[in-house]
C-alpha cells in the first residue's frame, strides 16, 4: 500500500457487540481475546477451491477474467486518503455478518459528563449513534451534538500529524523531547502544569493524579466551558460542601428555570427532557408547569408555560423577589415591573403548593450568589434531596485550579512544562488572559487534541487524539453513573488518548505499559479490578459491563447537606446591584450563551451540527447577536445587519439578528464561532470572546452600533408567524378535559379516486406537540440515518436545506413577549398526496403498506411533486449535494440508503430500510411485525418521546391507540389529502392564578 | 366574402400582377441580404451562443444554477416555456382558424406567422428538457414499451403536456411544409446557382403545378388546417392543466384553460406585430403586409386582452368568493406581497395599455402599435411570472415561505431561448419566401378580377 492511500481501520478490541433484536446480556458476550487484533487481511486471497484443481476450468477463468475487470475498475476510483480497498476475509470474522448491522455500547461526551449510547457498525464502520435505553442519561435517547458525534469521526480535518514548533515530526522525537521535559521536574515539580477540560473518567483522573504524583509540586489545571463550575461554587457557599447536582424532574410539579436552558444545556439534558415531556402528559390536576425568566428565548422558555424576558442582570434580583415572596429573604428588591412582579407572585403561590415536588433551576452563567440563593430556595421549599439532588463531583477535574490561576502562575513565571489536554484555551477563554501569548511563554508546551486548533497552534508540541469512538475509557454521567467506552474503530488518524500518552511520557507510573488501543484496554481493565461492583467474576463482570454499557447501580449517591446559616450572606448587595450593570439608556447587557450546537466552539468544524437550525430562530452556520425588536428599533437595526459591538476597549463586529421575546436593553452573544478547527468552522460567524473578561466571564455592558454593512444569514425558516391558520392546535389542558371534542374540526371527504386498501401493514406516525421541545434532535438523527446531506450556507441561503424532517416555530402573540410553538414535520404519506398524481414518471408512488414511496433511480426531477406538497417536505438536489468523490463521507454513510444523485427528489420514507429490516425478520420468523419493533430515527432519537411510529392496522399498536385520542389531528386536513403523520394537540398548563391569557 | 368598407386599407395594394408578386418576394432569398439582416442575425446567432453555453454549465452541474428552490421549485423554465407556447399561438390561429373562415388578410402574413409558431416551439420545447434535474431521462415522460415495463403516470399533466407539445410542433411543422411547396417550386425555377436549384428542388417535391397538384394541394391544406385548429384551443389549455390541476393556491383555477388560450393569442399576436412592423419596411413589403394587417391584429390585441383582464377580475373574485384563506390570502399577496409591482405592472401592460385600440387612429399608427405589443408581450411574461413563482413563494406553510429570486444563468438562459428563435427567423428570412407567393397571386387575382371566390 502505497503512503498516500490509508485503509481504515476495522474494530479491534475485544469489544462487545450488542444483540439488537434481544439485548440478551451474558451469554451473548464474545471472547475479548480473541477478538483482540482481529483484522482485514492485506492480501489477496486465493481464487478457486483450494483443495482443487490446479488449473482454473472455464466457468472459473471466466470467473477470474470478470474479477480482474471489476477490480482493475475499482483500482481506479481510489481517491482521497480514506480509500478503502475491497479485499476478501482470509479468516471470517466470527460475528461480522456482511451487510449486518451490528451495535456496540460505549459512552461519549456529555456536557461536562458522559452519556451511554449504542454505536451501530455496519461492516466495522460506525454509522450511526443511539442512545443506550440502559444508561440514565440516555434512556434511548441522545441529543443531537450525540448524533453529530459520529461525522467528527470521519471529519478529515482532524488532526492526523504530530507537531514540533509548528513542523511535523515524530512521535518518538516528541516523546524523547518530553521526557527529557519531564526529568527537569522530578525533584521539583512546581513548575510542571496540567490543563484539562472537564474529566468524568475516574480512570483518566487516576492516571494523571499519578502523574502528577510523580512530580512533587506539579499542579492540575482545569478549564471548561461546559462545566458547571458556578452551580459547584454555589452549592458550596449555600452547603459548605464541594459536589454537583442534578434534576429530578419526574418528581417535579412546578419547575422555575431561572436563565437555564436545562433541556438543552448540559449533561443531564436528554434525561431532563424525557422526564418533562412525562411530567407533561400527565393529567391537568398534576401536570408539571414550566415557569421560565431569560433573556434569550431558549428552547426550555420556548416550552414554558410562564416565561418571562428578563435581562440576565436581573435574574438575581428577580430570583430575590421570589425569596422575599416566600419568605427566604426578608425583603425582596421592590423596584421590579408589574409583570415581573406578578409573575414572581403566581410562582411563588405555585412553588409553595407543591413543597418537595417542585424546583428552581438556575443556568450557569448567573453568578454565584444567584446559584447559592437557588439552593436556599431549593430548600425552602424541600426541593434538596428530592427534584434537586446534590452529589460528590460528578468531575473529577472539580477540585483542580482554575485557569487564571494557571495564568496568573505563568505571568510569574512559575510555569516551565505545560501539558494540556481535551480543552482549547486559547479559543475559549476571555480575552483578558492572554491565554494564547502566555502558553507561548512556557519553555516546553504541549498539547493533545482532536483538532490543530487554535491552543495547538501555539504549543510547541501537538499530539492528534484519539476520538470517543476510537478508544477505551470509562466516564461518569450526570447522575454520577459509571459506563465504559470501548472503541468502535480503530484509531482511523493514529490518535492517542491521554492513557496512551501519560503511559508513554512516565511508563513507570503505570500498572500496564505500552501503547496503542490493546494496551488502553488493559490499563482500563488494570484499573476497574479494583472496583468494587467488579469484585465478584471480574472477566464476566466486565463483558457484562461492556455489553450493556453501564455499571449498574453506579450513580453517586445523593448528599444529605444542611443550609449554612451565612448562605446568602454578602450576596444581597450583589443581586441587587445588578440592574445598575448596564441600566443606562445607551448602553445594552451584553449576555454570552454556549451556542446551542456548537457548544463552545468544540463541534464548529461538524458540518451537521453548522446546518441545523437553531432552536426557536432557525438559523445556521452562523452565531448573529440577539436582540429583542424594541432594542433592534433603538439601535436602528434589522435583521443582517451588522453592527460593531463594544464592551471597555474591546470591540468585535457582528451580524444582528432581530427576535421577539428577546429581553429588551440587551443582546445575547452565543460563543463557539469564529473558530480555526478546520474548514468548515473557518471563517463562520464571529468570536465574542473578546468581549468577555475572566470576572465577568457571562455578561458585560457594552454599546452596539450598526456599521451599515450587512451579512447574508442563512435562515431556514423565514415566516414565524401562522397567519391564522389552522397549523397547531392547542388548548390548555383544563379546558381539554372539560371539553374533549375541542379539536374537532370537519374533514371533507371526496375523491376522484378510490381509497388504498392496505391488506399488511399501515404505518402511521403522530407527532406529539404537546412533548415535543423544538431541540432538533431527530434533524440530525434523521440525517445519519438516511444519508442525508449538508448543502452549506450559500445553500441554505438559496432555500436548498434537505433535512427530511424539519422543526418548524412559530412565533404567537405578543412581538416582545410572545410564546412559542414547535412543529416537527416530516412527510405527512398522505393517503391522497397531490405529489403522487402529479409526478409524469410514476417516480413517487404509493406502497400497499401506506407509504408514500420516492423511487430516487426512476426520478427525472420535474420538482412537480415538490410544488404540489402543500407541506413543503420535498428536498431536491439541486446539484451533487451527496459530494460523492469525497471519499471520507464513504465510510460513514448508512449501506441501507441509496445515496441519492443530482437531479432526484427526496423525502422522509418512514425510515423503509428499518421496516424492511422488520419485515425480513418476521418473515424468517413467521410471524407479523410487533408493534414497536420498527421505530423511526426521529423517534429513536427523541428526547421527550414525542413521536409514536408504527401499524395503523394493529388494534393493539400504540399508534393505533394514539391516533384515536381526540387530540389528534392532521396538518392541513381540509385540503383532504389524508396525512398518515397526524399531530396531537398541544395542551398548555397556565398557573391558577393567571389562567386567562399570560 | 365580405368586401371591405371603403375606410379600410386593402389587404394588397393594387396594381400587383402575379409576375410582380413573384418578384418582390420570391427574389428576397436569392439576392443579398441587406445589412440590417446581417446585424440582427448577429445578435440573435450571438444569444444563441449565449444559451449554448448556459446549457453546457448547466447539463454540467445541475439546475441549481438557477433561482428555483423549495418552495419555488420552478421558475424562469417554466416561465419561458409558457411564454414561447403562448407566442406560436397567433401562428396557428391565423394560418388555420382564419383560413377555415376565409379572411383574406390572413394571406400575407400566414407564413411569416406559421415559421415563428414553429421557432417559439423549437424554443419552448427546449424548457421542460432544460428544466429536468436530469434532462438525460427526459424520454421516460414519452410512452414507450421499456424492458422494465414502466410507463409514463398518466394522470400527471406533464405527460399531457407531452403529447399536447408534440402533436402541436408536428402539425405546424407539416402544414407550414405543405404550404411551402408550390412556393419552393416558384424558388427552384427562379434560383440561378446550382445548389440552390437542387436544395429548393429536392424541397418542392417534384411540384409542376399541374391542376391535379393544385386540387390535392388545396384539399391537403384546408384538411390540415382544420386539424390543427382545434389545437390552437388545446394546447394552451393542457399547458395550463400543468398549474390548474395542482393544489397550489393561484394554480387551482378553472378559469385557466380559456384564460390562458386567450392569453397565448394576445402574446402571439403582440410578438406578430414586433416582427412584422420592421420587416415589411425592411424588405419594402408594405404592398402585401397594409395598414390592414395591422388594424385587424390591433383588434385581435383588444380582444384577447380583454378575456385575459377578464381572468384577472374573475381570479380576484372568485379568491373572494370561494371564502378559502389560503386563496384569499394567496390574491391579497399578489396585490400588496412582495411580487406586487410585477402584478400591478402586468395589469398596466395587459389590461390597460391595449385599451387605446379602441381608436382607429392607434390601430394604423404604428409606432403606438409597436409600443403596446412591447408592453403586452413583457405583461405577458410577467403574468407567467407571477402565477408560477408569486403562487408557490407562499402556499400553504408559512414556515416554508420564501423569497424568489433569478440568477445570472436564468437571464442568460432566457435571453439565449430569444437567440434560438431570432437566428431561426433570421435563417428562415434569408432561405425561404416568408410571404406565400402562390396564395398573394390568388389574392391578387381576386382583387384584379373583383373577387369571385
Amino acid at each position: 500500500m502505497s503512503d498516500h492511500t490509508r485503509r481504515l481501520p476495522i474494530v479491534s478490541h475485544g469489544g462487545e457487540p450488542v444483540d439488537r433484536a434481544a439485548r440478551s446480556g451474558g451469554d451473548e458476550a464474545r471472547d475479548a481475546a480473541r477478538d483482540e487484533d482481529r483484522q482485514l487481511e492485506q492480501s489477496a486471497a486465493p481464487l478457486g477451491d483450494p483443495g482443487g484443481t490446479e488449473h482454473p476450468d472455464r466457468r472459473e477463468f471466466f470467473g477470474i477474467a470478470g474479477a480482474s475487470l471489476a477490480l482493475a475498475g475499482l483500482a481506479g476510483c481510489g481517491r482521497g486518503p480514506l480509500r478503502d480497498d475491497i479485499e476478501p476475509y482470509v479468516h471470517e470474522p466470527e460475528d461480522v455478518v456482511p451487510g449486518r448491522a451490528s451495535s456496540y455500547a460505549t459512552s461519549v461526551p456529555a456536557g461536562a459528563a458522559e452519556t451511554g449510547v449504542l454505536v451501530t457498525t455496519h461492516m466495522a464502520r460506525p454509522t450511526k449513534i443511539e442512545g443506550n435505553e440502559l444508561h440514565p442519561a440516555s434512556d434511548g435517547a441522545t441529543d443531537a451534538v450525540t448524533q453529530a458525534i459520529l461525522l467528527s469521526l470521519y471529519d478529515p480535518d482532524r488532526s492526523a500529524t504530530l507537531f514540533r514548533d509548528g513542523g511535523a515530526t515524530t512521535w518518538r522525537r516528541v516523546l524523547a523531547d518530553m521526557r527529557a521535559a519531564l526529568a527537569r521536574h522530578e525533584a521539583d515539580g512546581t513548575g510542571l502544569r496540567l490543563l484539562t477540560g472537564a474529566v468524568p473518567s475516574p480512570s483518566i483522573a487516576e492516571t494523571y493524579d499519578r502523574f502528577l504524583g510523580r512530580f512533587p509540586g506539579s499542579m492540575w489545571h482545569a478549564h471548561d466551558p461546559l462545566a458547571p463550575t458556578r452551580a459547584r461554587a454555589g452549592i458550596e457557599q449555600a452547603f459548605g460542601t464541594i459536589g454537583d447536582l442534578h434534576y429530578r424532574l419526574d418528581e417535579a410539579r412546578v419547575v422555575a428555570a431561572f436563565d437555564s436552558d436545562f433541556l438543552m444545556e448540559g449533561a443531564g439534558a436528554v434525561r431532563y427532557a424525557r422526564d418533562f415531556a412525562q411530567g407533561r402528559r400527565r393529567g391537568a390536576a398534576d401536570m408539571l408547569r414550566l415557569y421560565a425568566a431569560e433573556p434569550m428565548p431558549t428552547v426550555t422558555g420556548s416550552v414554558a408555560d410562564h416565561r418571562l424576558p428578563l435581562r440576565s442582570g436581573d435574574v438575581g434580583r428577580t430570583m430575590l423577589a421570589l425569596a422575599a415572596e416566600l419568605g427566604v429573604a426578608r425583603s425582596g428588591p421592590g423596584d421590579e415591573t408589574e409583570r415581573e412582579a406578578s409573575w414572581v407572585r403566581a410562582l411563588a403561590r405555585d412553588l409553595e403548593d407543591s413543597p418537595g415536588r417542585s424546583l428552581v433551576a438556575v443556568g450557569e452563567r448567573q453568578p454565584v450568589s444567584v446559584h447559592a440563593l437557588a439552593m436556599a430556595i431549593n430548600d425552602h421549599l424541600q426541593n434538596v434531596g428530592r427534584t434537586l439532588i446534590i452529589t460528590e463531583p460528578v468531575d473529577e477535574s472539580a477540585g483542580a485550579g482554575t485557569l487564571s490561576e494557571l495564568a496568573a502562575d505563568i505571568e510569574a513565571g512559575d510555569v516551565q512544562t505545560l501539558l494540556i489536554a481535551g480543552t482549547n484555551p486559547v479559543a475559549t477563554a476571555p480575552a483578558d488572559l492572554a491565554i494564547g501569548d502566555r502558553i507561548e511563554a512556557v519553555d516546553v508546551s504541549f498539547h493533545l487534541g482532536l483538532y490543530r486548533d487554535e491552543t495547538a497552534r501555539r504549543c510547541r508540541y501537538h499530539v492528534p487524539e484519539a476520538h470517543p469512538l476510537e478508544r477505551w475509557g470509562d466516564g461518569r454521567a450526570f447522575d454520577g453513573t459509571l459506563s465504559l467506552r470501548q472503541p468502535v474503530i480503530r484509531p482511523i488518524d493514529g490518535g492517542r488518548s491521554p492513557l496512551d500518552v501519560v503511559a508513554a511520557l512516565t511508563p513507570d507510573a503505570v500498572d500496564v505499559a505500552g501503547e496503542g488501543p490493546g494496551a488502553d484496554r488493559e490499563r482500563l481493565r488494570a484499573y476497574w479490578r479494583g472496583h468494587p461492583a467488579f469484585a465478584a467474576d471480574f472477566d464476566a463482570t466486565w463483558r457484562r459491563t461492556l455489553h450493556d454499557g453501564v455499571v449498574p447501580a453506579s450513580a453517586l449517591p445523593p448528599m444529605s447537606v444542611t443550609l449554612r446559616d451565612d448562605a446568602l450572606s454578602g450576596s444581597r448587595g450583589e443581586l441587587e446591584g445588578a440592574r445598575q450593570q448596564g441600566g443606562d439608556e445607551g448602553d445594552l447587557e451584553l449576555a454570552f450563551a454556549l451556542h446551542p450546537r456548537v457548544l463552545d466552539g468544540r463541534y464548529a468544524n461538524n458540518e451537521w451540527l453548522q446546518e441545523l437550525p437553531t432552536p426557536i430562530t432557525n438559523l445556521t452556520w452562523d452565531n448573529p447577536a440577539m436582540v429583542g425588536p424594541t432594542t433592534a428599533e433603538r439601535l436602528g437595526i434589522r435583521s443582517g445587519d451588522e453592527v460593531r459591538i463594544r464592551s471597555g476597549q474591546a470591540e468585535v463586529l457582528a451580524p444582528a439578528w432581530v427576535i421577539p421575546g428577546h429581553a429588551e436593553g440587551a443582546m445575547t452573544l452565543h460563543l463557539g464561532y469564529g473558530r480555526e478547527l478546520g474548514r468548515v468552522a473557518e471563517g463562520r460567524g464571529f468570536s465574542a470572546e473578546a468581549l468577555r473578561s475572566s470576572e465577568a466571564l457571562w455578561r458585560a455592558a457594552g454599546q452596539a452600533q450598526a456599521t451599515g454593512r450587512t451579512w447574508t444569514i442563512a435562515s431556514t425558516q423565514h415566516h414565524h408567524q401562522m397567519e391564522g391558520r389552522d397549523l397547531i392546535r392547542e388548548a390548555s389542558a383544563e379546558a381539554y378535559e372539560r371539553d374533549a371534542e375541542i379539536f374537532a374540526r370537519p374533514i371533507p371527504d371526496l375523491s376522484l379516486y378510490p381509497d388504498w386498501e392496505y391488506p399488511a401493514e399501515k404505518w402511521a406516525m403522530v407527532i406529539d406537540l404537546n412533548s415535543c421541545i423544538g431541540c432538533g434532535a431527530c434533524m440530525v438523527a434523521c440525517q445519519a440515518e438516511n444519508n442525508i446531506p449538508v448543502v452549506g450556507k450559500e445553500e441554505v441561503v438559496n432555500a436548498r436545506e434537505m433535512h427530511w424532517i424539519r422543526v418548524d416555530t412559530y412565533y404567537t402573540g405578543d412581538d416582545d413577549d410572545p410564546e412559542f410553538r414547535h412543529q416537527p414535520v416530516p412527510c405527512m404519506h398522505c393517503e391522497r398526496a397531490p405529489c403522487e398524481l402529479v409526478c409524469p414518471v410514476q417516480a413517487t408512488v404509493h406502497s400497499t403498506d401506506g407509504l408514500n414511496d420516492m423511487v430516487y433511480n426512476r426520478c427525472v426531477g420535474t420538482r412537480y411533486c415538490s410544488n404540489n406538497c402543500p407541506y413543503k417536505v420535498r428536498r431536491f438536489n439541486f446539484f451533487d449535494y451527496a459530494r460523492r468523490d469525497e471519499a471520507h463521507l464513504d465510510p460513514g454513510r448508512n449501506p441501507e440508503v441509496t445515496v441519492r444523485t443530482r437531479g432526484v427528489m427526496e423525502k422522509c420514507t418512514y425510515c423503509v430500510q428499518r421496516i424492511s429490516l422488520a419485515r425480513i425478520e418476521a418473515k424468517n420468523e413467521q410471524r407479523p411485525i410487533r408493534d414497536g419493533e420498527v421505530v423511526t430515527a426521529c423517534q429513536q432519537v427523541c428526547p421527550a418521546d414525542a413521536i409514536v411510529f408504527g401499524d395503523g392496522n394493529d388494534p393493539d399498536a400504540r399508534v393505533t391507540e394514539v391516533r384515536q385520542s381526540p387530540r389528534n389531528y392532521g396538518l392541513l386536513e381540509e385540503l383532504n389529502t389524508r396525512p398518515r403523520t397526524t399531530y396531537l394537540a398541544k395542551l398548555t398548563n397556565p398557573g391558577p392564578e393567571r389562567g386567562s391569557g399570560r | 366574402m365580405a368586401r371591405p368598407d371603403e375606410n379600410e386599407p386593402p389587404v394588397i395594394e393594387p396594381g400587383h400582377g402575379d409576375a410582380s408578386v413573384t418578384d418582390a418576394i420570391g427574389s428576397i432569398p436569392l439576392s443579398k441580404a441587406p445589412k440590417s439582416w446581417l446585424i440582427g442575425f448577429a445578435i440573435g446567432f450571438a444569444l444563441l451562443m449565449l444559451l449554448i453555453v448556459s446549457v453546457i454549465y448547466l447539463f454540467s452541474v445541475g439546475v441549481g444554477i438557477w433561482g428555483i428552490q423549495v418552495p419555488v421549485a420552478w421558475g424562469f423554465a417554466i416561465i419561458a416555456f409558457v411564454f414561447w407556447i403562448g407566442i406560436g399561438h397567433a401562428g396557428t390561429l391565423i394560418s388555420a382558424i382564419l383560413l377555415l373562415m376565409y379572411q383574406p388578410w390572413r394571406t400575407s402574413i400566414s407564413r411569416f406567422t406559421e415559421a415563428m409558431t414553429l421557432f417559439a416551439i423549437a424554443a419552448a420545447s427546449l424548457f421542460p428538457v432544460l428544466h429536468l434535474g436530469r434532462p438525460w431521462l427526459f424520454y421516460w415522460l414519452i410512452p414507450y414499451p421499456s424492458a422494465i415495463g414502466a410507463w409514463p403516470q398518466f394522470r400527471s399533466p406533464l405527460v399531457w403536456d407531452v403529447f399536447a407539445i408534440t402533436t402541436y410542433a408536428t402539425l405546424s411543422l407539416v402544414f407550414w411544409y405543405i404550404g411551402l411547396v408550390p412556393d419552393l417550386a416558384s424558388m427552384r425555377d427562379r434560383a440561378k446557382r446550382p445548389l440552390a436549384k437542387i436544395a429548393y428542388g429536392v424541397m418542392a417535391l417534384g411540384w409542376r403545378g399541374s391542376a391535379r397538384h393544385w386540387h390535392r394541394y388545396q384539399v391537403a391544406y384546408v384538411i390540415l388546417a382544420a386539424l390543427a385548429a382545434p389545437l390552437v384551443v388545446s394546447v394552451h389549455s393542457v399547458v395550463s392543466f400543468d398549474f390548474a390541476v395542482a393544489i397550489v393556491p393561484g394554480w387551482h383555477s378553472t378559469i385557466f384553460p380559456p384564460y390562458f388560450v386567450a392569453g397565448a393569442i394576445f402574446s402571439g399576436f403582440a410578438m406578430v406585430l414586433i416582427l412584422v412592423i420592421p420587416i415589411r419596411r425592411i424588405y419594402k413589403l408594405k404592398a402585401f403586409i397594409t395598414d390592414h394587417h395591422l388594424d385587424n391584429s390591433a383588434k385581435i390585441l383588444l380582444v384577447t386582452g380583454l378575456i385575459v383582464s377578464y381572468g384577472y377580475f374573475s381570479e380576484a373574485f372568485y379568491a373572494w368568493y370561494s371564502a378559502d384563506e389560503y386563496h384569499r390570502y394567496m390574491m391579497y399577496n399578489r396585490a400588496f406581497g412582495d411580487y406586487a409591482p410585477y402584478f400591478w405592472a402586468l395589469i398596466a401592460f395587459n389590461f390597460l395599455a391595449p385599451q387605446v385600440f379602441w381608436f382607429r387612429r392607434y390601430r394604423r399608427h404604428v409606432p403606438t402599435l409597436f409600443a403596446v405589443s412591447l408592453l403586452v408581450l413583457l405583461g405577458m411574461w410577467y403574468e407567467r411570472f407571477v402565477i408560477v413563482v408569486q403562487s408557490l413563494h407562499r402556499d400553504y406553510m408559512p414556515s416554508a415561505w420564501r423569497f424568489y429570486d433569478a440568477t445570472f444563468w436564468d437571464w442568460t438562459t432566457l435571453l439565449g431561448s430569444f437567440g434560438l428563435f431570432f437566428t431561426l427567423l433570421f435563417v428562415f428570412v434569408r432561405l425561404l419566401p416568408m410571404v406565400s407567393i402562390a396564395e398573394m397571386r390568388e389574392l391578387a387575382h381576386h382583387e384584379r378580377e373583383g373577387g369571385h371566390s
